[in-house]
């Protein structure tokens, strides 16, 4: 008699289950959202502020990064928005166009050569960033989140919110930052920064950590908030002044706010610039953008595996549209996806929604947000720095061995004394030398004749590639005058042209040193003209 | 004893003799050993190998036993062989049978001589499976002649199916098989069956055999 009711239960089960993923886990992602909005907010306008950029187009461009590449990507983690790695460009780029509508024009193109490049497959190159790298690209903005944001954790402001290159935008380095900051330290700062760094290491111990919808970044946020409150009612002299806090644009008037927003200058299509602009912007934040899709899928807790052309794609929508409405060009970006995972966010509905409350807190409560002290997210994206550079990871690298350790020191090094993307490209080549090392040590071939044969018989592997070259000249130049060898190619699907070749040019070595060569399935080809 | 002191002396002999002339003969052979020719003989007494061919030391790898056999079951030959192919790298295998050998008499006559039966009942296979061409052979002299023949074809065969030369064979075209045989009589080397290096030369050589007897 109860059977027919749990019928019914079942299907409606069914259909629940059915429900698109993405809404189903808004219990992690909602909070999660808060906590990369929150951390992504001053990033934007910093970010915005480096570029030499109206402030408000970090803003769209977070905005653009959370709503439309969060929407399309199929990275369920990375977030999108504003990228310290391109300020650079976008300042050069802004001066040699001579308007910020010009650039804007080249961000257009530039999303749509990353369109392109996403039907080129380009993104496949993705996959072949070596771990080591990618891990000390990690570790590497790790310590720059701590090195960069001790200084506003004592309230020193003088550089923007997410700097990334060892000379920054204020023409201090990394560590003279870190020095002044020690002289002109804010008290007021230093209390807000220790409370929310005590609250974040020690929130997870306590039974407050079950609250979903209270993350420990929220509390810390609404904490240094109240105490600075507390502090200008005391009219103290630890009170933070407007210098401190998050400075987002407050307009008086709908319309003051729509002139935030500003338009592609089209005309600049017409001069060879704007397209050279186009280009770098597409490749340099295609690579970013596949940096961090590695990156963060490195960071997934559930360990899954990004479509790297999905997101070129998605990254290609979102700067064309970031480029129509007024906004910085956008890419993936670590630090904030890496806030996300902290966060607990388990799908792409934590980085959509984070643009959502960056848009509608633009939009409603631009003023409260200004209360924010930059102290209190220097909490966060220190204790996110941590996590990152966590000394286990430098220790696990260090057990695999010089050639994972030394790639992953020498990228974290090199991002630390320059900046992210010199970083990488010299940690990848770096990488890619130990690649070609590990490689060339690798043997192409078995000797397969028991040890002091007469004959030595020489096995090719089924892959031959350029770069066993060396282990092949290695045994052949090393046989005695009048030995027999034996190079049996018949079990190898594929034997590199250049193998090829330095048998054939072996050939001749072996007529003049009397070593009996004799090939097996292999097919060299006729002789060429002597150089 | 007295016999076995002649080899004694004789081998002193011989070494000063040698040494004499080339201080540093054995000391030259006893350097690594890379023989072109493997020689698959019989065990029989009157067949001087080394003097017949005048392989010097080095030379000729050598595995002998009753009636010359390379069985496909013979662990001792087929390691000889593999060693001979696959380590020494030689160049020619050699089976080289004699008239007037006791053993492929003995396959062909009804008496019983007691363990060496079983071993040679692959002659005696041979002898039965080649009637009728042995049939029309009037002299018995002649016939016997024929069996020793046949049966040095037979082991060249045998040779020719056994792993180490298939897949020596699937890489190169080495070693090369021969069938010969000795003649006590005048010391003559009489070749059967030469460059064998293939699978087709096998075919071929029993081709031609089938077209000769009508069979």
């Amino acid at each position: 008699m109860t059977e027919a009711p749990r019928v019914v239960d079942r299907s409606v089960i069914a259909a629940v289950r059915k429900l698109p993923e993405a809404w189903s886990s808004w219990r992690t992602d909602l909070p999660a959202s808060i906590v990369v909005f929150l951390v992504a907010l001053p990033l934007c306008l910093g970010i915005a502020l480096a570029s030499g950029a109206p402030l408000f187009s970090g803003v769209i461009s977070g905005v653009v990064g959370g709503l439309v590449v969060g929407a399309l990507s199929g990275s369920q983690l990375m977030v999108s928005g504003p990228a310290a790695g391109l300020t650079a460009i976008v300042v050069s780029a802004i001066g040699a166009l001579g308007s910020y509508e010009a650039f804007l024009a080249a961000v257009v193109v530039g999303g749509a050569i990353q369109l392109v490049l996403g039907g080129l497959r380009a993104g496949v190159l993705g996959y072949y960033f070596p771990s080591s790298v990618i891990k000390g690209m990690l570790a590497a903005i790790g310590l720059i989140l701590i090195l960069k944001q001790v200084p506003h954790a004592v309230g020193y402001d003088t550089d923007f919110e997410g700097d990334q290159s060892f000379i920054q935008a204020n023409h201090e380095n990394t560590f003279s930052a870190l020095m002044h900051s020690l002289q002109s330290i804010q008290p007021g700062a230093i209390v807000i920064s220790m409370v929310g760094l005590a609250l974040l290491v020690t929130w997870d111990l306590t039974p407050l950590k079950r609250i979903r919808l209270l993350p420990a970044p929220l509390v810390v946020v609404l904490v240094g908030l109240l105490l600075n409150l507390v502090f200008k009612s005391t009219a103290s002299s630890w009170t933070l002044e407007s210098s401190h806090l998050v400075a987002l644009p407050t307009p008086a008037s709908l319309g003051e706010f729509a002139a935030f927003f500003s338009f592609p200058d089209w005309s600049a299509l017409q001069r060879a610039d704007t397209w050279r602009v186009a280009v770098t912007l597409g490749i340099v934040a295609s690579l970013e953008t596949l940096l961090s899709l590695e990156a963060t899928d490195r960071l997934d807790p559930f360990k899954r595996e990004a479509p790297p052309n999905r997101e070129l794609f998605a990254q290609g929508v979102g700067n064309i549209t970031a480029g129509l409405i007024g906004g910085l060009p956008v890419t993936g970006v670590i630090v904030r996806s890496a806030a996300n995972v902290g966060a607990g966010a388990r799908t792409k509905l934590s980085a959509i929604l984070h643009g959502f409350l960056l848009a509608g807190a633009a939009l409603s409560i631009p003023s409260l947000l200004n209360y924010i002290p930059l102290a209190s997210l220097a909490a966060i994206l220190l204790y996110t720095g941590y996590k990152l550079a966590n000394p286990k990871l430098l220790v696990s690298m260090w057990r695999q061995g010089v050639t994972q350790a030394l790639p992953f020191v020498i990228t974290i090094v090199a991002i630390l004394f320059t900046d992210l993307l010199v970083g990488i490209a010299i940690g990848l080549s770096v990488g890619l030398l130990f690649l070609l090392i590990e490689h060339s040590r690798q043997r192409c071939y078995e000797i397969v004749s028991p040890p002091g044969a007469v004959l030595k018989r020489v096995r090719l592997h089924e892959q031959v590639s350029f770069l066993s070259k060396a282990s092949l000249a290695h045994l052949l130049n090393n046989l005695e005058p009048g030995s027999r060898v034996e190079i049996d190619g018949s079990r190898s699907a594929h034997i590199h042209q250049d193998i090829l070749e330095f048998i054939g040019d072996f050939r001749q070595t072996a007529l003049l040193k009397n070593i009996e060569l004799r090939l097996v399935g292999i097919d060299l080809p006729p002789p060429g003209p002597t150089h | 004893m007295e016999n076995l002191k002649r080899l004694f002396d004789n081998n002193r002999k011989i070494v000063e003799e040698v040494t004499a002339s080339d201080p540093e003969y054995f000391k030259r052979r006893a350097g690594k050993q890379e023989p072109h020719f493997m020689f698959i003989g019989c065990a029989d007494s009157r067949v001087p190998l080394e003097s017949l061919t005048g392989a010097a030391p080095g030379e000729m790898f050598v595995h002998r036993n009753i009636a010359n056999q390379a069985l496909n079951a013979d662990l001792n030959v087929l390691s000889v062989l593999q060693f001979a192919v696959d380590v020494l790298d030689v160049k020619h295998v050699i089976v080289c049978g004699h008239y007037q050998c006791g053993g492929v008499k003995a396959a062909m006559g009804d008496q019983s001589y007691g363990l060496v039966d079983y071993w040679l009942a692959g002659v005696r296979d041979t002898v039965r499976r080649h009637d009728l061409e042995l049939r029309v052979i009037a002299s018995p002299e002649e016939r016997f002649q024929r069996v020793v023949e046949l049966n040095v074809l037979r082991q060249v065969y045998n040779l020719s199916r056994t792993p180490v030369v298939q897949s020596a064979w699937k890489r190169g075209r080495r070693p090369l098989l021969h069938g010969m045989v000795y003649d006590l009589q005048d010391g003559l080397l009489k070749p059967l069956a030469l460059h064998v290096d293939g699978p087709e030369k096998v075919q071929e050589l029993f081709e031609a055999r089938r077209e000769s007897i009508g069979d």
